[in-house]
C-alpha cells in the first residue's frame, strides 16, 4: 500500500476547511451572499432536517405501515402474478422490434421559430427529446424547454375533449357547429370574425390564414406573444426601411458586444450561437472576447469577459458612447450623428461608462469585420437600429451579421393586441378564435382581455390546459401536444421542417390546422391530408411521396432557407430616432425578463422546469424581485422580504432576493409566474409581473416605488448552498494573461491514496468524461436532459428546502470578486466515477461497486439505504429517495418513463451512472456487428444536449478519442484532487479573455 | 416453601428460546429456500394459454425453426411473439376450420390481439437481451429447455440470479456453433472442452459479471 503523503491533510467534519494553499486562481469563490457574509465557517454538509421524516408522518407510523405491508405482502401469492404478452394482429410495414427505440425527426416552435428535434420513441411512446443535427437551429443541441416539453405530453391534467359552455361536444358535432358558425359569417364577409393567434412561421398555417381571409375578406388576424420581438422588427424597419430578420454568425467573431442580449440562452438562435461561441473559447490568439451590457444577471452575462452592469435604459446611452468613440477615434464618421459622448459629469456612473465604452469601441474597431454588436429583444428599436449602424460601419454586415426577409411578418406585441381590444370593447366582434398561448394571463396590464372576451358571444379557445383564458371563453377545445399532430414549422433562417406525430393523441383534441380548416369547410380532411395537399403543390420534381419521406426522415425540407440580402442602413433616420429617444430618468427601474424555465408562463405546469434551478440564481419553484445588494440596503430589505411594487398606479406584491451583479436601482421580476389557474403544479407559484407590465413599457419602466410590507418572510428554495464541497479548489477560472499550465499542475496526476490502484489500461473500454468550463455557459440543459433520460423524480419545494432534490446533475454556480459586481463561473457536477471511490468502502451491502471497466455502479436492488455512501462522497453527488417520489403515478405518467432505466423506490440511493444504459446498448449493438464502439458513436444524455459541446464522453483507452485528448489538455484538472479519488471526469479550467485596458 | 421454578422450567425455557431463534431463522431460511425451489421460481408450472398452442407439434412434427415465429430474437432484446397474421400464414390454408384455432381466427378478423400469458418473467430491474446471447452462441435450449417436447410452454430453468451468474462466470460449456442455435437436443461432437474453448475464441465471448451488465 502506498504511504499517505505527509502533505495530505484530511478534513475534519464540522471544522472549517482551511485550504493549505490559496486557490489556484488567487480568488476565493463564494456560492451565495449568506456564505460570503458568514465567512468560511463550518458549513453543514447536508441541510438542517435533510434526514428527518416528513411532518405528519412519524417514525412510529412508518414502522406500523411497514409491518402491515410486510404482513400483506406475505399473505399475497408467493409468486408475482402472471403477465400478459400482447403481440400485433397485423404487423405494420416497419414493425417495431419490442425494446428497440426508434428516432423520429420533428420540430417544435417557440415564438414562431422552429427547433428541429429527434425524438426517441420506445415501443411507441416518445420518451426522450434530442436535437436534430441536420437542423440549422439545433445542430444536435437542445435547450431545457424543448427537453421538458415531453413531460407536458404525459400530463394527465391537460385539457381533453371539447366543451361549449359546460356542455361537452363530440368531435363530429364540434366540426358541424364550427362549420355552421363559419357559414353565419359569410354574409358580411367576416367583418365580425376575429382570430387571435400565436406568432407562427408555419407555411401551412399562413396559407390557411390567407385562404380564410380570401373567404372572409373583412375578418382580421391578430398575433400575440408575451415575449414579443417587435422592437427588433421595428429596429430593422428603422434602419433599413423594411422588416428584416437579423442572423448572427459568431463562429469567426473575435469581439462581441451584447447590448442587453441574452443570445446564449434566449431566442431562436440561442443553441447555434452557444455552439459557435463555445468554439472560440479555448485560450489562444483566436479566443473571442464577450462584452455584455445588462441590468439583471443573465446566462450570457455570466459568460462575459466584461459584464458591464447598467440599467436597461442606460444601454442606449452606452451604445451611443461606443458609436461616438468609433466616429471620433476610428474614422467611422457616419456614426458621428448618433453618437453621444457621456456627459463627462463627475458622477461615477458616467466616468465608468466613458471608460468602458471607449475600451469596447477600440476593441470593436481593432476587429473590424470580425466583431459583432447584438441588441436584445428587450431593448427599444433605437438600440437595434444603432447596432445595425455600428455593424455596417465596422464592416461586420455580411460577415458576422446577415439580413434576410423574415420567415413571418406579424407584429406580435401589444401593438397587435390593441386594435382587437378596441373592436371587442366596441362590440364589433361576434366570433373570436383564440389560438395564442393563454393571452388573458400574458396580455399587458392595460388590456383587460379577460373582461373583453365576455363581450363577444362566441369565444373559441384552443388551449392545452384549463388556464386563465379557458375560464373566460365560451368554447374550450383541447389542443394536441406538438408530438401528437401533423404540421410544419420554420426555423429562424427560414428552413422548413415537417412536424410529424410520434403518438396518437392521448386525449381527444383538435389541431390548430383543423380548427382553421373548419372555417374553410375542410376540417374533416384531417391535418395530415391538408398538410400533404399543401406541400404536394410546392414540391419540386415529380415523385412527391419519395421526397416527402425524405423530408420526414431528415427533419428538414432542403433548400428552404431564405437567402440573405444586402441591406444598407439609413444613417440619417437612425440618428434621428436615436436622438429622439428619451434620456433615462433617475430612480428605480422595473425590468421584466423572460424566464429561463417557464418562458412566458406556458411551462408553469411543467414540474421538471419548476424544479430546475434557475441558471444564475439557483432558485427553484419561484421567481423573485431581484435587486442588487446596494439597492436592497437603500430600500431596507433582506432576502425574502415581502415588498409592494408600485408602478403607474398599479401594484403587485413580491418577495425580494438580493442578486450579486444586479445593476443598482433596478428591480427585475421574471415573467411567467404567479399563475392563478395553471393546475396543481404551477398555480400560485412565484409572483406575477403581469399587472405592472403595460403596453407602452413591455420590458422596462421607470417610476417604480418599492414599499416593504413587513410580515413573515417568503421562503425561497435555492439549491446554491446545498451539497457544499467545503470551499476547496473547485471551479477554476483564470484571466488569459495570468493563465499558465503550472497553475493546475498540482491538481492532476497520481496522488497518495490508501488503496492499491487498479489498472484499467488493459480493458477494451475505460469510460471517462471531460467538462470544459471555458465552454460551459451554465444553461442547465444537461440537467434537464439527465432528468428525462434517467427517470429522475421531482420532489417539490418543501423537499428542496430540505436539500432532497434528486437531480443527478447539478450545475454549481460560483461568484468571485466583490458582491456588487462579481464574476461568475458555472460548473456541472455529477458522479465523478472515481477509480478509488470513497462511497464503495463504506457500503455494508456492496450496493455500490466497480465494474470491470472501472465504472462506479449503483445497484438499486441491493441498496438498503444506510446513506453511508452519500456521507462519504466528497463530491456530494449521491441522491437518496427519502420518500416514494414515484408512489402513485397515473398510467399516463408512467408512459414517460425510460424503460431502459430502473425506476427507483423509497429508501434507495441513486446517482449518475454515466448513462450506463446507453453504454450497454452501444456495446450490444456493436458486438452484434462484431466491431468495437467508435468514438462519438453514442454519448451520455448531458453531453448530447449540451449546446456548447462543453461535455465530452468517451473511451479513455482510445488515445485518439476526443475525451482522451481533453484529458491530456494543459487546462485539465481533477476535482478535489488531493483526496486521491482519481475521478474519471476531468475538468478543464476556464480561461477568461479580459481587455487589458479595462483591468 | 417450594422453589419458584421447578427443574423442568429449565427445559421449557430452553425450548422457548430454541423456538424463538429457530422460528426466526427458519422463516428466513424458508423464504430463501422457497425462492430457489421450482415451486417458488415458477418452474414446471405451465400456465393455460388462450390458444392451445403446441410447441411440440410445430417443432417436431412440422420442423419449423424457432426464428420463423420469434422473429426479433437475433436483432432485439425481446425474441418477439408472432403476430396473428403470422399464424394465419399457414392456418389460412391448413386447419382453417379447426375449432381449436377459433381464437386465432377471431383475433385476425376482429383485430383484437391474442393475450398470451407470459411464461418466462424477469424482474423489472433486469435487462436481458436475446440478440447478444444468440449471437454469442447460447442456444434457445440452454435457457428454455426441450421446447420440442412441450405440449404446453413451461419454464424449466429457475431464472434466478445465481443461475444467470453460473453461465456469465463460465460461459464456455453453454456455447454451441451458430448454426446449431435453434437445434433441440444438440450435443457436441468430439471433445466438449476443446470445442468450448474454440467457441469462446471464435465468438469473442467474455465473462461479464459487472452489475450493470444486467441491472441499469
Amino acid at each position: 500500500m502506498p504511504p499517505l503523503g505527509s502533505g495530505a491533510k484530511l478534513p475534519i467534519y464540522g471544522q472549517p476547511a482551511a485550504p493549505d494553499r490559496a486557490p489556484a486562481d488567487g480568488r476565493h469563490p463564494w456560492r451565495s451572499l449568506r456564505v460570503l457574509g458568514a465567512g468560511d465557517g463550518p458549513s453543514r454538509e447536508f441541510d438542517e432536517g435533510a434526514a428527518e421524516p416528513p411532518a405528519g408522518f412519524s417514525r412510529r407510523t412508518f414502522l406500523q405501515i411497514l409491518g402491515a405491508s410486510t404482513a400483506l405482502a406475505s399473505l399475497q401469492a408467493c409468486r408475482p402474478a402472471r403477465q400478459k404478452i400482447v403481440p400485433y394482429v397485423r404487423p405494420p410495414e416497419k414493425a417495431l422490434v419490442p425494446g428497440t427505440p426508434v428516432h423520429y425527426a420533428t420540430a417544435v416552435s417557440l415564438g414562431g421559430h422552429a427547433t428541429g428535434l429527434l425524438v426517441t420513441s420506445h415501443d411507441g411512446r416518445p420518451i426522450k427529446v434530442e436535437g436534430n443535427p441536420d437542423h440549422p437551429a439545433s445542430r444536435g443541441a437542445t435547450g431545457s424547454l424543448e427537453l421538458a416539453m415531453l413531460l407536458d405530453l404525459y400530463d394527465p391534467r391537460r385539457e381533453r375533449g371539447f366543451r361549449r359552455g359546460q356542455a361537452p361536444l363530440a368531435y363530429r358535432s364540434l366540426l358541424r357547429e364550427l362549420t355552421a358558425l363559419a357559414a353565419s359569417h359569410l354574409a358580411d364577409g367576416g367583418s365580425r370574425l376575429r382570430f387571435l393567434t400565436a406568432a407562427t412561421g408555419s407555411p401551412l398555417l399562413q396559407d390557411l390564414r390567407r385562404r380564410i381571409l380570401a373567404r372572409f375578406p373583412q375578418a382580421r388576424f391578430h398575433a400575440y406573444e408575451s415575449l414579443t420581438e417587435d422592437s427588433a422588427r421595428e429596429g430593422s424597419r428603422l434602419a433599413f426601411g423594411r422588416v428584416l430578420a437579423v442572423r448572427h454568425t459568431i463562429a469567426q467573431a473575435r469581439v462581441i458586444l451584447a447590448l442587453d442580449s441574452d443570445f446564449l440562452a434566449v431566442g431562436p438562435e440561442a443553441l447555434r450561437l452557444a455552439r459557435e461561441f463555445a468554439g472560440r473559447r479555448e485560450p489562444g490568439p483566436e479566443m473571442s472576447r464577450l462584452y455584455v451590457a445588462e441590468a439583471q444577471h443573465s446566462v450570457t452575462g455570466a459568460c462575459a469577459d466584461h459584464r458591464l452592469r447598467m440599467k436597461s435604459s442606460e444601454v442606449l446611452g452606452f451604445a451611443r458612447a461606443v458609436a461616438a468613440r468609433l466616429a471620433s477615434r476610428h474614422g467611422h464618421s457616419q456614426l458621428a450623428p448618433m453618437g453621444a459622448t457621456p456627459s463627462g459629469s463627475p458622477a461615477p456612473g458616467d466616468v465608468r461608462i466613458a471608460k468602458e465604452s471607449a475600451a469596447v469601441a477600440d476593441d470593436l474597431a481593432r476587429s473590424s469585420g470580425r466583431s459583432v454588436v447584438m441588441a436584445g429583444s428587450r431593448q427599444p428599436p433605437a438600440v437595434h437600429a444603432l447596432a445595425h449602424a455600428i455593424n455596417a460601419a465596422l464592416g461586420n454586415a455580411g460577415k458576422t451579421v446577415e439580413y434576410a426577409a423574415p420567415a413571418f411578418d406579424d407584429t406580435t406585441g401589444p401593438a397587435s393586441l390593441q386594435p382587437l381590444a378596441r373592436d371587442l370593447a366596441g362590440g364589433k366582434v361576434d366570433t373570436l378564435v383564440v389560438t395564442a398561448h393563454n393571452p388573458v394571463y400574458s396580455a399587458p396590464a392595460d388590456v383587460d382581455l379577460g373582461t373583453l372576451l365576455g363581450r363577444a358571444p362566441n369565444t373559441i379557445y384552443l388551449g392545452y390546459r384549463d388556464d386563465e383564458t379557458a375560464a373566460r371563453c365560451s368554447w374550450v377545445l383541447a389542443a394536441p401536444h406538438p408530438f401528437e399532430t401533423w404540421g410544419d414549422a420554420r426555423a429562424h433562417d427560414g428552413t422548413v421542417s415537417i412536424v410529424q406525430p410520434l403518438i396518437q393523441p392521448l386525449f381527444e383534441s383538435i389541431p390548430e390546422v383543423e380548427l382553421l380548416a373548419a372555417f374553410l369547410d375542410l376540417a374533416d380532411q384531417g391535418a395530415h391530408r391538408i398538410l400533404q395537399d399543401y406541400w404536394r403543390g410546392r414540391a419540386k420534381g415529380p415523385d412527391f411521396e419519395r421526397q416527402w419521406e425524405g423530408w420526414l426522415a431528415r427533419g428538414v425540407v432542403p433548400d428552404t432557407a431564405i437567402a440573405a440580402e444586402a441591406a444598407a442602413p439609413h444613417f440619417v433616420e437612425i440618428a434621428a430616432a436615436v436622438k429622439a429617444a428619451p434620456q433615462p430618468p433617475a430612480g428605480l427601474e422595473m425590468t421584466f425578463v423572460p424566464d429561463y424555465k417557464l418562458h412566458d408562463g406556458r411551462f408553469a405546469e411543467n414540474a421538471w422546469l419548476q424544479e430546475l434551478p434557475h441558471p444564475v440564481s439557483k432558485m427553484t419553484w419561484d421567481n423573485a424581485a431581484y435587486v442588487s445588494p446596494a439597492t436592497a440596503r437603500k430600500i431596507g430589505v433582506e432576502d425574502g422580504a415581502r415588498v409592494e411594487l408600485r408602478l403607474a398606479g398599479r401594484k403587485v406584491e413580491a418577495a425580494v432576493w438580493i442578486m450579486p451583479g444586479q445593476a443598482d436601482d433596478v428591480v427585475s421580476l421574471p415573467l411567467g409566474y404567479g399563475r392563478r389557474r395553471a393546475g396543481p403544479v404551477g398555480s400560485s407559484v412565484g409572483f406575477d409581473a403581469g399587472p405592472l407590465r403595460a403596453s407602452d413599457a413591455p420590458w422596462f419602466a421607470h417610476g417604480l416605488a418599492v414599499a416593504p410590507l413587513g410580515g413573515a418572510k417568503h421562503v425561497f428554495a435555492l439549491t446554491q448552498e446545498h451539497f457544499s464541497m467545503e470551499g476547496r479548489d473547485l471551479a477554476l477560472a483564470f484571466d488569459a494573461k495570468a493563465w499558465s499550465p503550472e497553475k493546475v499542475e498540482h491538481l492532476k496526476g497520481p496522488s497518495p491514496t490508501m488503496q492499491e490502484p487498479v489498472d484499467y489500461q488493459n480493458q477494451q473500454y475505460k469510460w471517462g468524461m471531460a467538462i470544459d468550463l471555458s465552454k460551459c455557459i451554465g444553461c442547465a440543459a444537461c440537467a434537464t436532459a439527465c432528468q428525462a433520460e434517467n427517470n429522475i423524480p421531482v420532489v417539490g419545494k418543501e423537499q428542496v428546502l430540505r436539500s432532497r432534490e434528486m437531480n443527478w446533475m447539478r450545475v454549481d454556480r460560483y461568484f468571485s470578486g466583490p458582491p456588487e459586481d462579481p464574476q461568475v463561473i458555472a460548473q456541472p457536477v455529477m458522479c465523478q466515477h472515481c477509480e478509488a471511490a470513497p462511497c464503495e468502502y463504506v457500503c455494508p451491502v456492496n450496493a455500490t461497486v466497480h465494474s470491470d471497466e472501472g465504472l462506479n455502479e449503483m445497484v438499486y436492488n441491493r441498496c438498503v439505504g444506510t446513506r453511508y455512501c452519500s456521507n462519504n462522497c466528497p463530491y456530494k453527488v449521491r441522491r437518496f429517495n427519502f420518500l416514494n417520489y414515484r408512489g402513485d403515478m397515473s398510467p399516463t405518467e408512467k408512459m414517460a418513463m425510460n424503460p431502459d432505466v430502473t425506476v427507483r423506490t423509497r429508501g434507495v440511493m441513486e446517482k449518475c451512472t454515466y448513462c450506463v444504459q446507453r453504454i450497454e446498448r452501444a456495446r450490444i449493438e456493436t458486438r452484434l456487428e462484431g466491431r468495437a464502439i467508435r468514438d462519438g458513436e453514442f454519448t451520455t444524455a448531458c453531453a448530447q444536449a449540451c449546446p456548447a459541446n462543453a461535455i465530452v464522453f468517451g473511451n479513455l483507452n482510445d488515445p485518439r478519442s476526443q475525451v482522451s485528448k481533453l484529458h491530456q489538455d494543459e487546462r485539465r484538472y481533477d476535482l478535489l484532487h488531493d483526496n486521491g479519488t482519481r475521478p474519471r471526469t476531468a475538468y478543464l479550467a476556464r480561461v477568461r479573455n479580459p481587455n487589458p485596458e479595462l483591468s | 416453601m417450594s422453589a419458584l421454578f421447578r427443574p423442568r422450567s429449565n427445559t421449557i425455557f430452553k425450548l422457548v428460546l430454541l423456538l424463538l431463534v429457530g422460528g426466526v431463522l427458519g422463516t428466513l431460511g424458508g423464504f430463501m429456500v422457497w425462492a430457489r425451489v421450482p415451486a417458488g421460481t415458477g418452474q414446471q408450472d405451465p400456465p393455460l394459454q388462450p390458444v392451445q398452442f403446441d410447441h411440440r407439434h410445430h417443432i417436431s412434427d412440422d420442423g419449423i425453426d424457432c426464428r420463423y415465429c420469434h422473429t426479433s430474437v437475433e436483432t432485439g432484446s425481446s425474441a418477439g411473439i408472432p403476430s396473428t397474421a403470422l399464424c394465419m400464414n399457414c392456418h389460412a390454408q391448413i386447419w382453417n376450420k379447426s375449432p381449436r384455432l377459433e381464437p386465432v381466427r377471431a383475433s385476425y378478423f376482429t383485430g383484437q390481439p391474442i393475450p398470451w400469458v407470459r411464461v418466462h418473467r424477469l424482474p423489472d430491474f433486469v435487462y436481458f437481451n436475446h440478440a447478444i446471447h444468440v449471437k454469442k452462441g447460447v442456444g434457445c435450449e440452454t435457457c428454455h429447455g426441450r421446447v420440442d417436447q412441450m405440449p404446453l410452454m413451461e419454464q424449466v430453468e429457475p431464472l434466478t440470479m445465481s443461475w444467470c451468474l453460473d453461465c456469465h462466470r463460465n460461459p464456455a460449456l453453454n456455447l454451441r456453433p451458430l448454426d446449431q442455435i435453434t437445434a433441440m437436443g444438440w450435443t457436441p461432437q468430439g471433445d466438449p472442452a476443446s470445442l468450448a474453448q474454440d467457441l469462446m475464441k471464435r465468438h469473442d465471448v467474455h465473462t461479464r459479471t459487472s452489475c450493470t451488465t444486467c441491472h441499469r
